[in-house]
C-alpha cells in the first residue's frame, strides 16, 4: 500500500514565489514580441508583412505589435532577419479594450475569489494553461483564487476559446447565472480577437462581441503566470495598465 | 514518406488483380493522389457497400475516413483504407451535382458512422439506409435545416446566422422503462474545466444504461475558412485547432504537402521531428496520467503527474520557444535548428521525467483503493474495438496493435528501435498501464533521435506545390490522426479535411461507459482521455 | 357515567341502522349527505362513548339475546375495546366527510352511492359490534360479517381493468385465518362453562404450556391474516390497490385495527402468553416491518405502496406486543406497560396518518386521473393546500417531531432499549437485534416518503396526464382535520398517555402515567411526588411552563433508568414544538432585518448550460428509490428481462425496453416451499390411486387391522 501522504511531503514544496519576489525559472513563459524600433522602414514592413495575423503594423521604422491579436507564431522571429525584439516576462493582463477605467472586484473578494471557467471553442492550449493553475508550481489556492463548479458561486467568469456559436447559448446562460457582483477576465487571443479563427459565421471573434469584457490576458497561449497575473489584476491585488491601446488599433507607447 | 518496401509492388498488384476479379467492371484503377497507393473509382453507387465490405474484411484493411469534396459538376467521395504491406487505398465514388443520395457502408464498417452523419450535415448528402442522420454538428434544437456550410454556396465570412431554440424538440431517448429519465451532463461541467461534451446520460437510477455523447460545441469550421488560402496561413490551422497534439497535426499536414511538392525533407530534420513529436507524446501522457489520477481524487498522485507535465512544458519552451511546440513545423522541415547543448539539456529533463514517471507508477500499482476504480471498469472488448476501429493508446488497450508509425512509417520511424505495448483487457487499468508504457518507450526514442542527430540543414524550400490531392499522416498522442489537402492550380487550398484520433474513437466512448454506475463516468471519461476541440474542429 | 356509555353504544348502533335504512330510501342526490351527517354522529357517539370509559374509568356489559346450544351474545366494553373505539371514531370522522365530497364532487353521477351507503353504514356496525362483543360467539359473527362487507366493498367499482382477484384472494385468506381462530376460541373455550370473554379468561388461566402454544399460535396468524402479518399478507397490498378510493381511506384506518384487536384480546388478555410467545411476535412484528418498508420503498403506485407502509406499521405494533409479553412474562410490568402503551399508541398514530395518506391519494387520482409516481410531479402548484396536508402526513408517518409518529416510534425503541432487565442473554439478543430491524425500518420509512412527497408534489410534470374534464376543485376538510389531529397526537403525548393507562393497566399491571408522566405541574417540594433534586433539575430546564394555564400532569414523558444505570431519556414535543416556532420566528425577523436593503434575483436554473430542462431530465421514483433496490438485492431478487432493438447489427440501438419481474420474497420463501411441499405430498398420495383393485382391498383390511389394534391397545 502506497503511503501518500508521506511521499507528498517528501516532494517538497514546489510553490512559484510569484507574486512575493520575481519568478525567473527557465520555461515559465514563452514571451512575446514588443514594439521594436528598426531603424529602416523596409526592415518594419517586413515585419508587418510577415505576421499571419494581422498584428504588426508598421509605422514609419518602428514596427508596433497589437498584442490582442499575436498569436505567438514565431514567423516575426525566426523567420525574417533582423527579428523583432521578444521580451520574456510574463506580466500581460491589461484592461480589456472596452474599459475606460479599472473594474477591479470590491477589496471584500481580493483574497477570496470564486472563478468559473467557460471554454468557447478553445483549441485546448489556454483550457490547459489555466489548469494548470492548481498544480504544485502555481498553487492559485495559496493566493485564495478557488475554481468553482456553478455560476451562483462566482466572481469572475473566465473565457478561453473564439466564441463558437455552440457555446453562445451556454456562454450567456452562465453569465446570467452569475449574482450581482460579477466580472468577465478573457484569456488568450483567441478570446480577445477571435485568434485564427477570426470572425466567422460559426466562431463570434472573441467573447467581447458577446458579453462585456473586463480584462483580458492576450498571449497564444498566456501562461500560467500570465493568467495568474491577470486573476491578481481582477481581485486588484495588481494594478494592470488603464492606458491601453483599444482593440484593432495601435497607440504610441509612452 | 511513402511505406519502402520490396514486397509492395508485388502486394499492390496482388490487391489490385483481387479486386479486379471481384468487381470487373464496376471498378477502375485511376491516379493516385499524392500519399496514396492504390485508388479506385467505382462507377455506380451500388458497388460501393461491397467493395467497402471487400475490403475491409476480406482484405484486412483498416477504414480511416470519408472524405467529401464538391467539385464543378459532381460530388467526390473519398474513402480511405490502410491495406497493410501496400498503403493508402483511395476509393472514389463520384456524384452527380443533382444527386444528393449516397449509399450508406455503416452497416459494413461501423466505423463509418460519424464520418457519414458529417457529410450529411455539412454537405447535405443523405446516406441511404443509415438509421441515424442529423442532428450531428449542427444540433437540431438549435440550427435550422438544410444549411449545409460546407456548400461552395456558402459564404465563410457571413455574419452569424439567426436562431431560436425550438421549443418542441425532445431528445432521442432510446430506453423504454417508464421510471428512466435522462440525466444530463453539461456542456458546461466540472466547473468549466471540462470541455464542453454534453451528454444525456439515460438509467432507471444505478447504472448508466446509454451514454452517447454530443459533441461540437466548439465546432470552429477550420475546413470551411482553409478554403482559398495560402499553405501557410491553413498551416496555422492545422496547427492549432488541437493544441496538446499541434506538433503531430502539424507534421501530418506538412507531410502532405512536402508529398505534393516531392521535397525530401533532410535528415537532420526528420532526427529532429521525430525527437519533437516524442516529447508532445511524452508530456501529453504525464498529462492524461495526472488526469486519471485526478478524477479518482488521489491528490497526491495527481499532483505528481502535473510535476511532471508542468517541467515537461518547461523543458519544451527552454528548447523550442513554446510551451506547446507551436510555430516549429513547416513544409519542408524545420523552422529553426538546436544547439547540442540544448539537446544535452532536453535530455536531462527527459531522463527526470521517465524517472518520475517510473516511480510514479509503481506507487499506483500498489494503491489497491485507486485500483478498484480502475479494474474491470469501461471494459472495451477486443471487438468492439476492431469493430469501431479505435486507435491510439484506447485501442492498444483492447489488443488493437495498429500505430502508424509501424504500420506506415514516416519520418524515419522505420529506422528506429521501439515496441508498441498492448494490453488485453481494455478496461481503464490497461489503459493506464498502456500510456505509462508508451511513455517509456518515447523517452527511448528521444534517446536515440538525439544520439542519432546528424549535422545538416533543417529544412529544404518548398515553393512548387503542384495541384491535387495530397495525404499526410502522423500517430499524434492520442491516436492515428490524416490530413487531406487538395491544393489548386493557384497554390491555394482548394479542400481541407482532418481526421483527427479523437474522432475516431468518441464512437466508441458509449460502449466502454455503458452498463456502468454514475460514480465511474467521470473516471471512464478520464481514462480515455478524448479531446473534444480535437474532434470537433 | 355507565348510563352514558351505554346509550352512546346504542346510538352508534342505531345510528348505523338508520344510515342503511336511509341510503335504501333517500334518492341518489342524497346519499352522500345522509352518510356525512349520521357518520360524523355515530362517530361523535363513539368517541365520547370511549372517552367516558377511559376518562372516566367506566365499562359496561349489557346481554343481548341467546342463541340455543351456543350462548348467550353480549356486550361488554372495557378499557382496551375503548381504546380501539376511540381509534374507529377517529377515522370515522373525516372519513365520513371524505366520503361525501368525495361522492358528490369527484365521481359520476351514476355511482351507485345507494349501495356503497348500505354497506359503508353496516361495516361500520359490525366493526363496532367486534370491538363491543363480549363474547366469542358474538365476536365471531361480526367478524364474518366484517369479512363478507370488506369483501363486497373492494369488488365494489367493477371497472374492466381492476384486479378481480384481488378481493377473492383476501376472502379466501380472510376464512382462513377466521378457521384458525375459531379452533383457538374453541380450544380455549373446552374447559369454560360459557363463552364470555371472562369464563375465557379464567379457562385461559389454567391452560397447559401445549395447549398455550396451541391458542396463541392459531389466534396470533389467525388474526394476523388481519393484521397484516408476514406470512399472511399477501392479501394486502393487492386489496389495498383494488380498492374504491372511496373506501379505502375506512379500510386502512380501521379494518387493520381489528387484528391488532384480536390479538391484544385473545392472546394478551384472555391468556397469559409466556416468554417464548412473546419473542415469535416480536421477531415476527420486526420482520413484517421490514419486508413492508422494502417494498413500500420500491413501489411506484401510490395506493400499493401505502399498501406496504401499512404492513410496515403493523410490524412496529406487534413487535411492541411482543416486547410487552416479554416483559410481563419475565416479571417486569413497568417496562410491559411502556410496551403496551407504545404499540397502542402506535396503532392510533397509524390509524390518522395512514387515513390522511389514502385520502390524499385518492385526491390526486381524481385530479391527475394516475397513480403512478414516475408520471406525477409538480402538484404542489397545483393543489398547493393538499400538498402541505400531504406533507403533514408524510412527516408524520417518517417519525419527525413535532408530529404524531415520532412518539410512538420513540416508545417502542426505549421500551426495546430497555432489554437490559431481562436476565436471558439469548431473549436479550433477539431484542437487540429485533430493535436493530427497527431502527431500519424508521429509517428506510423516511426514505420511502420523502421519495413519495417529492416525486409527486415537487419539481417538475413528468407525465403527460392531463387535467380531469370538469375544472379543478378544492379538496375537501377532511384531510386537514387529519393533519390537525396528527400535529395534536404529537404535541400533546402526555395527554393521551394517560387516556391509554386504563387499557394497559390491567393487563400490564403497571401504571404507564405514573411510569412515563412525571407530574411536573403538580409536584412541589413539599408534596413529595417527584424527589426534591430531580424537581429542581427539570425545573431549571423549563419543565414547569405553563403549570397553571394547562391542565394535567406535565408536558413532559420520560423514562427513568434502572437502579445501575441511572440515566433519564426525556422528551417533549409539546416544548419542542414552541422552541421551533421561537427560532423560526426568531431566523425570520433577522433575515428579513439583515436582507432588508438587499434585492433578490431570481434567475433561471442553472442546468449546465442546455437550453431547456425538460420534464425527461428529472429523476423520477424508480432512479430515487434504486439504490434502495441495489443494496436489498438479496431480498428482492428481481430478475431484470431487457429486449433490444437493434439496426445494424448491434451497432444502433433504437429501442431498449427493460422488464422487471420480481416475486414476493414472503411467497418465495414461504409460500412456494408450502406449495412445493403440498403438491408432493398430494403426488405421493395419489400413487395410492392407481387403479387396481387388490391394493385397495389391501388398504382396507390393513385400516381395519389397525382400528382393531388400536382399540385393543386404547
Amino acid at each position: 500500500m502506497s503511503f501518500w501522504f508521506w511521499h507528498g511531503l517528501r516532494r517538497g514544496i514546489q510553490s512559484t514565489v510569484y507574486p512575493g519576489r520575481a519568478e525567473i525559472a527557465p520555461g515559465i513563459s514563452p514571451g512575446r514580441p514588443v514594439d521594436t524600433e528598426f531603424g529602416s522602414v523596409d526592415h518594419a514592413q517586413h515585419a508587418a508583412a510577415i505576421c499571419p495575423a494581422d498584428a504588426i503594423h508598421a509605422s514609419g521604422s518602428t514596427a508596433f505589435v497589437d498584442q490582442g491579436k499575436c498569436i505567438q507564431c514565431q514567423r516575426c522571429r525566426l523567420g525574417i532577419s533582423p527579428p523583432m525584439t521578444w521580451d520574456t516576462g510574463f506580466e500581460w493582463a491589461r484592461l480589456s479594450g472596452q474599459q475606460l477605467e479599472s473594474r477591479v472586484l470590491p477589496s471584500a473578494f481580493a483574497k477570496s475569489m470564486h472563478i468559473m471557467v467557460v471554454d468557447t471553442g478553445d483549441c485546448g492550449a489556454c483550457l490547459h494553461e489555466v489548469k494548470q493553475l492548481n498544480n504544485p508550481f502555481y498553487n492559485m489556492h495559496r493566493l485564495g483564487f478557488f475554481f468553482t463548479a456553478t455560476p451562483r458561486t462566482a466572481d469572475l467568469l473566465l473565457i478561453v476559446g473564439p466564441g463558437t456559436e455552440n457555446m453562445r447559448g451556454p456562454l450567456l446562460k452562465a453569465w446570467e447565472a452569475m449574482p450581482g457582483t460579477r466580472r468577465v477576465l478573457a484569456v488568450g487571443t483567441c478570446a480577445i480577437s477571435g485568434g485564427v479563427f477570426g470572425r466567422s459565421f460559426i466562431c463570434a471573434g472573441g467573447a467581447a462581441t458577446v458579453l462585456p469584457v473586463d480584462f483580458e490576458v492576450p498571449g497564444n497561449p498566456p501562461p500560467p503566470l500570465a493568467i495568474l497575473h491577470g486573476l491578481l489584476a481582477v481581485s486588484s491585488r495588481r494594478s494592470v495598465a488603464s492606458n491601453v491601446p483599444a482593440h484593432g488599433k495601435a497607440v504610441i507607447s509612452q | 514518406m511513402a511505406p519502402s518496401s520490396v514486397q509492395t509492388n508485388m502486394n499492390r498488384s496482388a490487391l489490385t488483380n483481387a479486386l479486379t476479379n471481384c468487381f470487373g467492371s464496376g471498378i477502375s484503377t485511376v491516379p493516385a493522389g499524392y500519399g496514396y497507393e492504390l485508388a479506385i473509382s467505382v462507377a455506380n453507387a451500388e458497388v460501393l457497400p461491397p467493395l467497402c465490405r471487400f475490403l475491409f474484411r476480406d482484405c484486412s484493411c483498416s477504414f480511416a475516413g470519408i472524405v467529401a469534396e464538391e467539385l464543378p459538376g459532381k460530388w467526390q467521395l473519398h474513402y480511405a483504407f490502410l491495406a497493410l504491406g501496400v498503403g493508402w487505398v483511395d476509393v472514389i465514388l463520384a456524384l452527380p451535382d443533382g444527386a444528393s443520395i449516397a449509399p450508406s457502408i455503416v452497416t459494413e464498417i461501423h466505423a463509418a458512422d460519424w464520418h457519414e452523419r458529417e457529410i450529411e450535415d455539412m454537405f447535405g448528402i443523405c446516406f441511404e439506409n443509415h438509421p441515424r442522420l442529423g442532428d450531428f454538428i449542427l444540433h437540431d434544437q438549435i440550427w435550422r435545416e438544410g444549411i449545409a456550410p460546407m456548400r461552395k454556396r456558402f459564404d465563410a465570412n457571413q455574419p452569424p446566422l439567426e436562431r431560436k431554440v425550438d421549443l418542441e424538440w425532445e431528445p432521442l431517448l432510446v430506453v423504454g422503462d417508464p421510471g428512466s429519465f435522462a440525466m444530463p451532463v453539461g456542456p458546461v461541467y466540472d466547473g468549466g474545466l471540462g470541455e464542453p461534451l454534453h451528454f444525456l446520460l439515460e438509467t432507471v437510477g444505478e447504472d448508466v444504461i446509454r451514454a452517447v455523447p454530443r459533441l461540437f460545441y466548439k465546432y470552429r469550421a477550420i475546413e470551411k475558412i482553409a478554403e482559398g488560402r495560402r499553405v501557410e496561413d491553413v498551416l496555422l490551422l492545422a496547427e492549432r485547432f488541437a493544441a496538446t497534439s499541434a506538433f503531430a497535426h502539424s507534421l501530418a499536414f506538412c507531410q502532405a504537402i512536402e508529398r505534393s511538392s516531392e521535397v525530401e525533407v533532410p535528415e537532420r530534420a526528420m532526427r529532429l521531428r521525430v525527437l519533437i513529436a516524442e516529447i508532445e507524446r511524452l508530456r501529453h501522457h504525464a498529462g492524461a496520467i495526472g488526469d486519471i489520477c485526478a478524477s479518482t481524487a488521489l491528490s497526491v498522485s495527481a499532483a505528481h503527474a502535473s510535476i511532471i507535465e508542468e517541467e515537461l512544458l518547461r523543458a519544451s519552451c527552454v528548447f523550442a520557444g513554446h510551451r506547446y511546440l507551436f510555430g516549429l513545423n513547416v513544409p519542408g522541415g524545420l523552422s529553426r535548428d538546436f544547439e547540442e547543448e540544448q539537446c544535452r539539456n532536453l535530455l536531462s529533463a527527459i531522463d527526470k521525467a521517465a524517472k518520475d514517471l517510473r516511480v510514479l507508477e509503481n506507487r499506483l500499482r500498489y494503491s489497491s483503493s485507486f485500483l478498484d476504480r480502475l479494474e474491470d471498469v469501461g471494459v472495451v472488448t477486443e471487438e468492439s474495438a476492431r469493430d469501431l476501429n479505435l486507435v491510439g493508446p484506447i485501442g492498444r488497450a483492447s489488443a488493437q496493435t495498429f500505430d502508424l508509425r509501424k504500420a506506415c512509417p514516416y519520418a524515419g520511424y522505420q529506422n528506429y528501435h521501439f515496441e508498441i505495448p498492448c494490453e488485453t483487457e481494455g478496461d481503464g487499468y490497461a489503459r493506464l498501464r498502456v500510456l505509462f508504457a508508451e511513455a517509456v518507450q518515447s523517452a527511448r526514442l528521444i534517446h536515440q533521435a538525439v544520439d542519432g542527430l546528424v549535422p545538416g540543414a533543417v529544412h529544404v524550400p518548398c515553393d512548387k506545390i503542384r495541384s491535387g490531392v495530397a495525404l499526410g499522416w502522423a500517430e499524434a498522442p492520442r491516436g492515428a490522426a490524416l490530413h487531406w489537402v487538395n491544393v489548386n492550380d493557384g497554390g491555394l487550398v482548394e479542400r481541407y479535411h482532418a481526421i483527427t484520433p479523437s474522432f475516431t474513437n468518441w464512437l466508441g466512448f458509449h460502449v466502454a461507459a455503458e452498463n456502468f454506475a454514475f460514480q465511474d463516468f467521470p473516471i471512464i471519461l478520464a481514462t480515455f482521455g478524448l479531446s473534444a476541440t480535437e474532434c470537433d474542429r | 357515567m355507565t348510563f352514558a356509555l351505554g346509550i352512546s353504544i346504542v346510538v352508534v348502533l342505531l345510528t348505523c341502522a338508520a344510515g342503511m335504512l336511509l341510503s335504501v330510501v333517500v334518492g341518489k342526490k342524497y346519499v352522500p349527505l345522509v352518510i356525512a351527517v349520521l357518520g360524523v354522529v355515530s362517530s361523535v357517539a363513539l368517541v365520547f362513548a370511549s372517552a367516558t370509559a377511559l376518562i372516566a374509568g367506566k365499562s359496561y356489559a349489557a346481554t343481548l339475546w341467546t342463541i340455543d346450544g351456543f350462548g348467550q351474545l353480549s356486550l361488554r366494553v372495557d378499557a382496551l375495546s375503548a381504546v380501539f373505539l376511540l381509534a374507529a371514531g377517529i377515522v370515522y370522522f373525516p372519513a365520513s366527510l371524505f366520503v361525501r365530497d368525495f361522492i358528490a364532487r369527484r365521481l359520476a353521477a351514476d355511482y351507485p352511492a345507494h349501495r356503497f351507503g348500505v354497506l359503508y353504514f353496516a361495516l361500520m356496525a359490525s366493526v363496532v359490534l367486534i370491538l363491543a362483543a363480549g363474547d366469542a360467539l358474538l365476536f365471531l359473527l361480526s367478524w364474518e360479517c366484517m369479512s363478507i362487507l370488506c369483501y363486497l366493498l373492494i369488488n365494489f367499482e367493477q371497472k374492466p381493468q381492476s384486479d378481480k382477484r384481488a378481493g377473492y384472494i383476501m376472502l379466501a385468506m380472510s376464512e382462513a385465518g377466521f378457521l384458525a381462530v375459531v379452533v383457538a376460541f374453541l380450544l380455549l373455550g373446552r374447559t369454560a362453562p360459557d363463552l364470555s370473554f371472562p369464563s375465557l379468561s379464567v379457562a385461559g388461566a389454567m391452560l397447559s404450556t401445549a395447549g398455550l402454544w396451541c391458542v396463541f399460535l392459531l389466534g396470533f396468524f389467525g388474526f394476523g391474516v388481519k393484521a397484516g402479518l408476514v406470512p399472511v399478507n399477501l392479501w394486502l397490498p393487492r386489496s389495498y390497490t383494488a380498492a374504491p378510493n372511496v373506501f379505502i381511506p375506512v379500510f386502512a384506518g380501521v379494518t387493520l385495527n381489528l387484528g391488532f384487536y384480536g390479538i391484544a384480546r385473545l392472546c394478551a388478555d384472555l391468556i397469559h402468553a409466556g416468554i417464548g410467545t412473546g419473542v415469535l411476535a416480536l421477531i415476527v412484528g420486526s420482520i413484517t416491518a421490514l419486508v413492508g418498508i422494502l417494498y413500500a420503498t420500491t413501489e411506484n403506485d401510490m395506493k400499493t405502496m401505502l399498501g406496504h407502509s401499512s404492513i410496515e406499521n403493523a410490524g412496529i405494533v406487534v413487535a411492541g406486543m411482543g416486547a410487552f409479553l416479554i416483559y410481563r412474562a419475565s416479571g417486569h410490568p413497568v417496562a410491559a406497560a411502556i410496551a403496551l402503551s407504545a404499540s397502542l399508541y402506535h396503532m392510533l398514530n397509524h390509524s390518522v396518518y395512514k387515513t390522511l395518506l389514502f385520502q390524499s391519494a385518492a385526491y390526486i387520482e381524481a385530479e391527475t386521473g394516475t397513480r403512478e409516481m414516475d408520471q406525477l410531479g409538480g402538484l404542489s402548484r397545483l393543489l398547493p393546500g393538499l400538498s402541505i396536508v400531504t406533507l403533514v402526513g408524510c412527516l408524520a408517518i417518517s417519525a419527525v417531531p413535532p408530529f404524531n409518529g415520532f412518539v410512538s416510534e420513540w416508545l417502542t425503541l426505549q421500551a426495546l432499549l430497555r432489554s437490559a432487565i431481562i436476565t436471558s442473554t439469548s431473549i436479550r439478543i433477539v431484542i437487540a437485534l429485533c430493535g436493530a430491524i427497527l431502527a431500519l425500518t424508521a429509517a428506510l420509512a423516511v426514505t420511502c416518503f420523502v421519495k413519495a412527497y417529492a416525486m409527486n408534489f415537487l419539481g417538475r410534470r413528468r407525465g403527460a396526464w392531463e387535467q380531469r374534464q370538469y375544472e379543478h376543485k378544492s379538496t375537501g376538510f377532511a384531510p386537514v382535520l387529519l393533519a390537525i389531529v396528527c400535529l395534536l397526537f404529537g404535541i400533546l403525548p402526555t395527554y393521551v398517555l394517560p387516556l391509554l393507562n386504563p387499557a394497559v393497566e390491567p393487563l400490564a399491571g403497571a401504571s404507564v402515567t405514573k411510569t412515563l408522566v412525571p407530574p411536573f405541574f403538580t409536584a412541589t417540594a413539599q408534596n413529595g411526588q417527584l424527589p426534591v433534586a430531580f424537581l429542581h433539575d427539570f425545573h431549571n430546564l423549563g419543565a414547569q411552563s405553563g403549570k397553571g394555564l394547562l391542565p394535567g400532569q406535565g408536558l413532559v414523558v420520560l423514562l427513568r433508568g434502572q437502579d445501575q444505570n441511572p440515566v433519564v431519556f426525556a422528551m417533549s414535543p409539546s416544548y419542542s414544538l414552541i422552541a421551533l416556532a421561537i427560532l423560526v420566528l426568531l431566523a425570520w425577523f433577522f433575515v428579513t432585518r439583515l436582507t432588508r436593503k438587499r434585492s433578490v434575483a431570481r434567475r433561471a436554473l442553472w442546468a449546465g448550460g442546455i437550453p431547456r430542462l425538460l420534464p425527461q431530465m428529472t429523476y423520477t421514483a424508480t432512479g430515487f428509490s434504486n439504490p434502495v433496490r441495489v443494496v436489498f438485492q438479496a431480498i428482492f431478487q428481481p430478475n431484470i428481462v431487457e429486449d433490444t432493438r437493434s439496426s445494424v447489427g448491434s451497432h444502433f440501438r433504437t429501442a431498449i425496453l427493460r422488464q422487471r419481474e420480481e416475486t414476493h420474497v414472503v411467497d418465495r420463501v414461504f409460500l412456494r416451499p408450502v406449495r412445493m411441499a403440498s403438491r408432493w405430498i398430494a403426488d405421493s398420495l395419489a400413487r395410492m390411486h392407481h387403479g387396481r383393485l387388490n391394493a385397495y382391498v389391501a388398504y382396507v383390511l390393513a385400516f381395519l387391522l389397525l382400528i382393531l389394534f388400536l382399540s385393543r391397545v386404547a
